[in-house]
């Protein structure tokens, strides 16, 4: 069974096919991204997955199970998360209770009213591990506003990965940093867990090339070609529409 | 875009250093507690009058802090739970005058009858946000406001009158001595606040203060908001109806007037003038409220008039307003 | 009991009544994401004006044409000198600046009946309106059919400066993309006080326009902005077309309540709201909203 598999997709913004007759499948394990230029689709495509935008037609099925629509809680507990392009933090608190409220989510002890946030140490315990995973844990008690924006985007991605996801959706992790964060978000990344499934939308291609084994290229909605980063290099249609006019 | 996160950024840093952190938890209890001992004092040291002023303002300060979990904490303007402060008078005006029930019964019961009207009503409310729930709360309190007016089973405008206080003669005392009536206020206010206190360092305060500061983010976590919003909704109701509960019993009546619109809106100044999103603001809030509005009625008869431009002054230099750390664009185009 | 067509006649009446208010509301809102609380106040300040000017000249024309004035220089100054100015500070988002015009309304009401007193008034129906006109066998009264024609003549008046004109075309490009309009070399802060003015004189407009049907009383203006926040909600914020059909559709309710089911008639547009936010949040005329 794919971690994830897209069937037919097609949405459409009243005349403007933004997507057509798109078919995806993750395998699990498989580090796998979408690329494509501006307008091809791909933050679309992601709020779809997501169920944050209702698809015109076609079907999600995340381990087996379809997205129900406009539930994107739903589709975090059904074991896919993601991180967003611009920051989407709890700006006013700490990092650690940032992740700390990510961990609650799937702890029993989300419904508490009269018990302190602080008794549940399993819950910190997690936040702190996930912290760990993506080098905050320096930072803990830090209000998120004072933080970098390179810590910012690793924060992105460690609240996503509290919900201990089977796929890991990443928009533009590295959108806006400089080499040096990027080069350690790239490592971050790839010393996550190797079961971990991840879709990745990335402009930039050497995030892409560090971290993917298999390019999916998308252009005004339809896949383009799949295939691994020789295979989409070569590919003359992929090389007109997309590569050639940025590496060229 | 990125301007507009910067933006919210820095408006956010005032109110970082009122947050309820563990580092910091120690240094409230000990402001609360010489806060708690302070009032427990006043009795014997000023006149009536100033007593009168304690009360009001405590009583202000309960449905101020009703208001600041669901407006300080939860990120939500209400400008309508002034409903919530007559359905707690209206409650045990009810339970006591019309079904006969003792106090014991009729306030506990209320209170329960409060949440269970507050949660379908939070459902549709919490369905919208930024200023249409301004609105929609507002148009549910003017619902209410004028079935109270038409309803004939209740008096109608004239509102209901013997409202009881508590029967304190267990004790040897009698509520109705002022000195009584002030530690009964106070009691119940400190409850209030503890219960307030409790709720908002608790796992489900936490996600509260989430849905403030990033909605969709806490979506993404796997958070059902719209439950939360709900809960928050109706427990903050809960609180308001505790202070109209008290409210009808200072004054022993209580009329439509209690779900005005004005009533609505005083609450909220409460919360802006306390610093919404502290435990304790709401009761600087309501006492710094209430001396002033004393302090009009006695200079002049346009109450309105002086109650308008306060109004507009304490939003416009406030700290950053209402919801100054708000991070999400409510506008329709982001 | 008036027959029913004569109720239908009523019910169109105050819709007008309440399309005038709502309308402003709403191209303030549209354009400015401001929700002016205060939108009553400019209909109290405009009948009271109405008044003073009436009283003086013994017209009503010319109530009806300098009453607007005032309204329309204090939602000028209040839009380029108050909320601009705050809303630039960044330290107040759109429901300070709609909590600022809470206030601004309980002012207004507070001033007024400081000179003028808690008395009721009443502006005299011109001679040219006055008494009834047949219609299908009963009576209406002329100046009925007046505010009917005039809320009907504004409505298409601004739809077709709105679709057909410059000013138009710049106001629609404003509320897609404010820098755009900035970057025509337009001064889009005074473009957005004119129109803040605009919408506070036509809510004037209106106070002057039912001095001869309702009373004039200092707090006039906060009866009947709260059935124009319900008007704009039902028809979705910030939408003109929405605001004209759900002007009807509260206008109507109201009234037929107050007919037919007078223990209702406080609260009736209230369930017709709370109906409406069940079924549509977005209201029964808005875009459904982004998520994403």
């Amino acid at each position: 069974m794919s971690a994830l598999e897209i069937r037919n997709l097609r949405k459409a913004f009243g005349g403007l096919q933004v997507i057509s007759d798109l078919d995806l499948k993750v395998p699990p394990g498989q580090r796998h991204a979408v690329i494509g230029p501006n307008g091809a689709g791909k933050t679309t495509l992601f709020n779809i997955i997501t169920g944050w935008q209702p698809p015109t037609s076609g079907e999600i099925l995340i381990q087996g199970v379809p997205v129900q629509q406009g539930r994107p809680d739903l589709v975090t507990r059904g074991g896919l998360s993601r991180s967003f392009q611009k920051n989407m933090l709890l700006e006013s608190v700490t990092v650690l209770e940032n992740l700390r409220v990510a961990c609650q989510a799937f702890d029993a002890s989300r419904h508490s009213v009269f018990r302190s946030s602080w008794s549940f140490s399993d819950v910190i315990r997690k936040a702190r591990r996930a912290a760990e995973q993506m080098h905050l844990d320096t930072v803990l008690d830090r209000k998120v506003n004072e933080l970098s924006y390179g810590q910012k985007r690793q924060l992105e991605v460690a609240i996503a990965l509290c919900a201990e996801p089977k796929i890991l959706l990443m928009d533009e992790p590295a959108a806006g940093t400089s080499p040096d964060e990027r080069n350690s978000l790239i490592e971050l990344i790839n010393g996550l867990s190797p079961e971990l499934t991840i879709l990745l939308v990335e402009h930039d291609m050497d995030v892409v090339f560090a971290i993917c084994d298999i390019i999916t290229v998308l252009s005004y909605g339809r896949v383009l070609a799949t295939g691994t980063k020789d295979q989409i290099q070569s590919n003359p249609q992929v090389i007109e529409a997309y590569l050639g006019r940025r590496h060229a | 875009m990125s301007a507009d996160v910067a933006l919210s950024s820095e408006q956010r840093i005032g109110v970082l250093k009122r947050l309820p952190l563990p580092a910091s938890r120690r240094a409230y209890a000990a402001l609360f507690a010489l806060f708690a001992v302070s009032l427990c004092a006043l009795p014997s040291f000023v006149s009536g009058y100033v007593m009168t002023l304690a009360v009001e303002a405590m009583i202000a300060g309960v449905f101020a802090s009703g208001i600041n979990l669901l407006t300080g904490y939860t990120g939500l303007v209400s400008l309508g739970q002034a409903m919530f402060l007559g359905f707690g008078g209206y409650g045990i005006a009810i339970g006591t005058a019309l079904l006969g029930w003792p106090l014991w019964i009729s306030a506990p019961v209320t209170l329960v009858v409060v949440a269970a009207i507050a949660a379908p009503i939070g459902a549709i409310c919490t369905r919208t946000r930024g200023v249409e729930f301004l609105l929609i709360t507002l148009a549910f309190s003017q619902m209410f406001y004028g079935a109270a007016i038409k309803l004939r089973w209740t008096n109608g405008s004239d509102g209901m009158t013997g409202i009881p206080r508590p029967d304190l003669s267990l004790l040897g005392v009698s509520a109705d001595n002022p000195t009584v009536f002030y530690y009964y206020v106070l009691a119940v206010a400190v409850l209030s606040l503890l219960m307030l206190w409790r709720i908002v360092t608790s796992p489900f305060g936490s996600v509260l203060v989430g849905i403030r500061e990033n909605e969709r983010r806490m979506m993404s976590m796997g958070y059902s908001v719209a439950n939360y919003k709900i809960g928050s909704f109706a427990l903050a109701a809960v609180i308001c109806a505790v202070a109209g509960i008290l409210q009808s019993q200072y004054t022993y009546f209580v009329n439509p007037d209690a779900m005005s619109w004005q009533m609505s809106g005083e609450g909220v100044l409460m919360v802006i003038i306390g610093g919404a999103n502290v435990v304790l603001g709401p009761f600087v809030g309501a006492t710094v409220f209430v001396v002033v509005k004393q302090a009009l009625s006695m200079i002049t008869e346009e109450y309105n008039l002086f109650f308008g431009i306060f109004f507009m002054l304490v939003v416009a230099l406030f700290r950053g307003g209402v919801l100054g750390f708000i991070s999400t664009p409510i506008g329709k185009r982001q | 009991m008036q027959p029913f067509l004569i109720q239908l006649l009523n019910g169109v009446q105050l819709s007008m009544l309440v399309f005038l208010l709502a309308v402003g509301l709403t191209l303030i809102f549209g354009l400015m994401n401001i929700l002016n609380l205060a939108h009553g106040a400019f209909f109290t300040m405009g009948a009271y004006f109405g008044l003073v000017v009436a009283n003086d000249t013994g017209s009503f024309w010319l109530a009806l044409l300098i009453g607007p004035l005032l309204p329309f220089a204090a939602g000028f100054v209040l839009q380029f000198f108050v909320l601009h100015p705050l809303a630039q500070r960044g330290r107040s988002t759109h429901l300070d600046l709609a909590l600022l015009t809470f206030g601004l309304l309980f002012a207004t009401a507070g001033a007024v009946e400081h000179v003028f007193g808690s008395a009721f008034h009443s502006i005299v129906t011109p001679d040219l309106l006055k008494g009834r006109v047949g219609l299908l066998g009963m009576e209406y009264p002329i100046y009925r059919l007046f505010i009917i024609a005039v809320g009907i003549a504004i409505g298409v008046a601004l739809v077709l400066v709105i679709d057909r004109t410059l000013v138009g075309a710049t106001l629609r490009a404003g509320v897609d993309n404010r820098e755009m309009v900035t970057a025509l070399g337009i001064n889009i802060n005074m473009l957005f006080a004119l129109v803040f003015g605009f919408g506070s004189a036509l809510a004037g407009f209106a106070g002057v326009v039912s001095a001869p049907v309702m009373s004039i009383y200092s707090s006039m203006g906060i009866g009947i902005v709260v059935t124009t926040f319900v008007v704009v909600v039902v028809g979705g914020l910030g939408n003109l077309k929405g605001s004209f059909y759900a002007s009807l559709i509260v206008g109507m309710t109201d009234t037929f309540a107050q007919a037919y089911l007078p223990e209702a008639e406080l609260f009736a547009i209230y369930i017709l709201l709370i109906a409406v936010m069940i079924f549509r949040p977005q209201g029964l005329f808005g875009a459904v909203g982004r998520v994403a």
